[in-house]
């Protein structure tokens, strides 16, 4: 009786082992269905009646009207719901992971890629129906991805793009050489070589500082990964294996991505040896608007910092406070990021361009897990996405639309950039927490490398070589510090 | 007697420069701070080395006017509504426990004392997770009592010193009383309160200046911009904004400064002066 009752348990176990196996079919459609069904658990389609829709918005929308506008039509559509979005009155900074499980978080919110991205590990936010919005096509996939999120196999996206936040290049028109319509307009499109390639910015930088008045062309703190990176990028470098989600695999070192440190390294012997630190990144302001530097590169947040300072050195100058801000307004161009030289050097004449890339970030809304709305919640994503609510938001906060219909009926800078993120040339900052390991060794090689432009004697960097020995040496630390410190 | 009065002037120039270069080191981040807070450009970064290159008052008038994102006066009166109450409320807890651990034989009284001795060792902060999820199901987040009953709670905890003050009163007083007909409490209200004026004057002021200037509590349970303090609004400014900040910084100090010089005089007077006659 008891070998019987041993080979009953023995084959129900093996039976329950044998279950687990399938064809790999069977399980792809499950998962599809399981996704499906997951998102219409959430979003029933009926929208909830008489709710108050708390949205955390950023604080230069709430700051320019911008948010005040988007509410109020919102509820002004949605009235016979009764359906209310309010400001959910935190900071922009908020974090949902410790807010939200005690019911203090707000439903809707908009913060970085890599902020909503860090809510997915707790289950914090719900996954959207991004596949079913109207405008899923206008959004390239390069900002969806940056939303993107594996769950058994399955890709869910987390939340919607808005806008892209990346360098641009900052520049004073009045400090444009007189005749650089003929001499500094190689391809006649009206507009300056300088900021259209690094040859001619690098050229121009010299010719500057050469002229012995204590004045430089481009100026930019070398040190700021978050700047120089994009040069590491231009030329095969990357941060993480498999589109920057696999912190197992580090390459900085990657492809030729030493060509793109060299050109720093090149950069930083027409400036000064405040590019060592982050002098510059302190400075720049008052010194572009003195007239010290020609141009910089940074994030066109700040954009309103440089019209101040531009403002009151005109002030200075005797203009009145309107006259002032106009012609700083006029003065002060943002502009894409100039062509990279596809060799490399910077001295060469007619060289081949290739795009420069930049590190970037996708600001986006999200829904918290915790809202008891989600429905009227998506409709209130929806409405802010829409094509009128971007254009909106581009008019009066000067942000960059991730929908290419929005960028190109803008235009200008903003289509540029929206083109470099389509293309690929906007590298998105990685989601994964890995990347606190990043910044400091990184730092500390692009700082040594500024520096090696003013060592007499002892240079570190004579050779391409030597610069790539660095780069590796650089992702081996980011590796050594993933793996001892992260784990 | 040369020699003498040569050590005694070293001395005294030893002595002095060395207080005013300490001095000057104090002095210097408080005056770089002011001057900090009268920048014309109001941020940090078109500093000029290490102080601003132009000044003017506009940061002030700002930091009252503009309340659209950075509501200063507002985040001033969340802060001086929880400090004057939690100084309050603090005062008359501790003025109170110190008083019946002084005055009165029960029984654990030691045990308590050891208790909260050993207690007030651990860091507050140690708490705030559990004081976080208590707040919660109180329903006291986001509500400047739930701050308050916090400060006014845990203050008794810190007793010893005006057990010690009011340890320094004669037993012979209360005993006068006694045989006068007073009872505990009369005790208390007629004797030995007017007698502690200069103790209740620096609990006050030390239950004031706490709340006044902590940042940790309102940061863990004031999650709306309107009800911030100073303190945690003061962080939440943005980086262009360091005049702000610095106008903000000063200015909170003023309610300090005039409360410190209003009721210094009550600290100083004469404590049992008149007490016991003869």
């Amino acid at each position: 009786m008891k070998r019987f009752l041993c080979l009953v348990l023995v084959a129900l176990l093996s039976f329950g082992q044998l279950t687990g196996c399938t064809s790999t079919d069977t399980l792809d459609e499950k998962d599809t269905s399981a996704e499906e069904s997951a998102l219409k658990s959430i979003y029933n389609g009926e929208l909830e009646r008489s709710v108050t829709l708390r949205v955390l918005e950023n604080d230069t929308a709430i700051q320019q009207g911008y948010f005040n506008q988007l509410i109020d039509a919102f509820n002004e559509k949605y009235k016979e719901y009764g359906i209310v979005a309010v400001d959910a009155n935190m900071d922009e900074r908020s974090n949902l992971a410790d807010d939200g499980p005690y019911g203090y978080g707000p439903d809707v919110l908009y913060q970085a890629n890599d902020s909503i991205m860090k809510y997915v590990k707790g289950k914090h936010i719900y996954p959207i129906p991004a596949e079913s919005l109207e405008y899923f096509s206008q959004i390239p996939d390069n900002a969806w991805d940056a939303y993107k999120s594996e769950v058994d196999g399955k890709s869910y996206y987390m939340g919607v793009p808005v806008n892209v936040q990346t360098s641009m290049l900052f520049y004073r028109k009045d400090m444009l050489p007189n005749d650089w319509e003929t001499n500094w307009d190689d391809n006649k499109n009206k507009v300056p070589d300088m900021v259209e390639n690094w040859n001619a910015l690098y050229k121009y930088s010299k010719s500057i500082v050469e002229s012995g008045t204590g004045k430089y062309g481009y100026m930019r703190s070398l040190f700021d990964v978050y700047f120089s990176s994009g040069f590491l990028f231009s030329y095969g470098g990357y941060i993480f294996g498999d589109h920057n989600t696999n912190p197992k695999e580090v390459g900085l070192s990657a492809g030729n991505a030493e060509v793109g440190a060299n050109v720093l390294l090149k950069l930083a012997s027409v400036m000064n040896e405040e590019c060592i630190d982050d002098s510059i990144t302190v400075n720049g302001y008052s010194k572009i608007a003195d007239g010290t530097y020609f141009a910089t590169m940074t994030t066109p947040d700040v954009y309103t910092l440089f019209i101040k300072e531009l403002a009151l050195e005109y002030e200075k100058q005797g203009k009145s406070k309107e006259e002032a801000k106009a012609l700083a307004e006029e003065n002060l161009v943002v502009a894409g990021l100039p062509m990279l030289p596809a060799s490399g050097d910077l001295t060469e004449e007619n060289p081949e361009l290739i795009p420069q890339k930049a590190m970037g970030g996708i600001n986006g809304y999200a829904i918290s897990a915790y809202t008891k709305a989600p429905n009227a919640s998506l409709a209130f994503v929806e409405f802010a996405t829409s094509y009128e609510m971007i254009m909106k938001r581009q008019e009066l906060l000067g942000s960059i639309p991730a929908r290419s219909d929005a960028a190109k009926a803008v235009g200008g800078v903003s289509e540029i950039v929206f083109n470099n993120l389509n293309e690929g040339n906007i590298v998105v900052m990685p989601s994964v927490t890995e990347m606190v390991q990043v910044w400091s060794p990184t730092e500390t090689f692009f700082a040594d490398l500024a520096k090696d432009a003013f060592r007499t004697s002892d240079k570190k960097y004579t050779s391409t070589e030597k610069i790539k020995s660095g780069l590796k040496v650089v992702d081996q630390q980011i590796l050594d510090a993933i793996h001892t410190l992260s784990n | 007697m040369k020699k003498n009065k040569f050590l005694h002037a070293a001395d005294s120039v030893i002595t002095h420069s060395t207080l005013i270069v300490v001095s000057l080191i104090f002095l210097f981040p408080c005056l770089w701070l002011i001057l900090a807070s009268f920048s014309k450009s109001g941020s940090i970064y078109t500093y000029e080395g290490f102080f601003p290159s132009e000044y003017s008052l506009d940061t002030f008038k700002t930091l009252f006017t503009d309340t659209a994102m950075y509501n200063y006066p507002q985040w001033f009166m969340n802060t001086l509504q929880i400090a004057v109450f939690s100084s309050l409320i603090g005062t008359f807890l501790v003025i109170l426990t110190a008083y019946t651990m002084s005055r009165f034989q029960f029984k654990s009284r030691k045990k308590i004392m050891k208790g909260t001795l050993i207690l007030g060792m651990f860091p507050s902060f140690m708490g705030m997770i559990a004081v976080y999820i208590i707040m919660t199901q109180f329903g006291l987040i986001n509500n400047l009592w739930g701050v308050i009953l916090i400060y006014s709670s845990s203050a008794p905890m810190g007793y010893l010193t005006q057990k010690g003050f009011f340890d320094t009163v004669p037993y012979s007083i209360d005993e006068a009383a006694k045989i006068d007909g007073a009872t505990n409490f009369q005790i208390f209200q007629k004797i030995h309160l007017p007698l502690s004026q200069p103790m209740i004057v620096y609990t006050a002021l030390t239950s004031f200046t706490f709340p006044w200037s902590d940042f940790i509590l309102p940061k863990l349970l004031l999650k709306e911009k309107n009800l911030y303090t100073v303190a945690v609004g003061l962080m939440s400014l943005g980086e262009t904004e360091f005049s702000r900040f610095a106008a903000g910084a000063v200015f909170i100090a003023v309610p300090i400064v005039i409360l410190y010089f209003i009721l210094i005089r009550y600290m100083i007077s004469g404590m049992t002066a008149g007490a016991v006659k003869g």
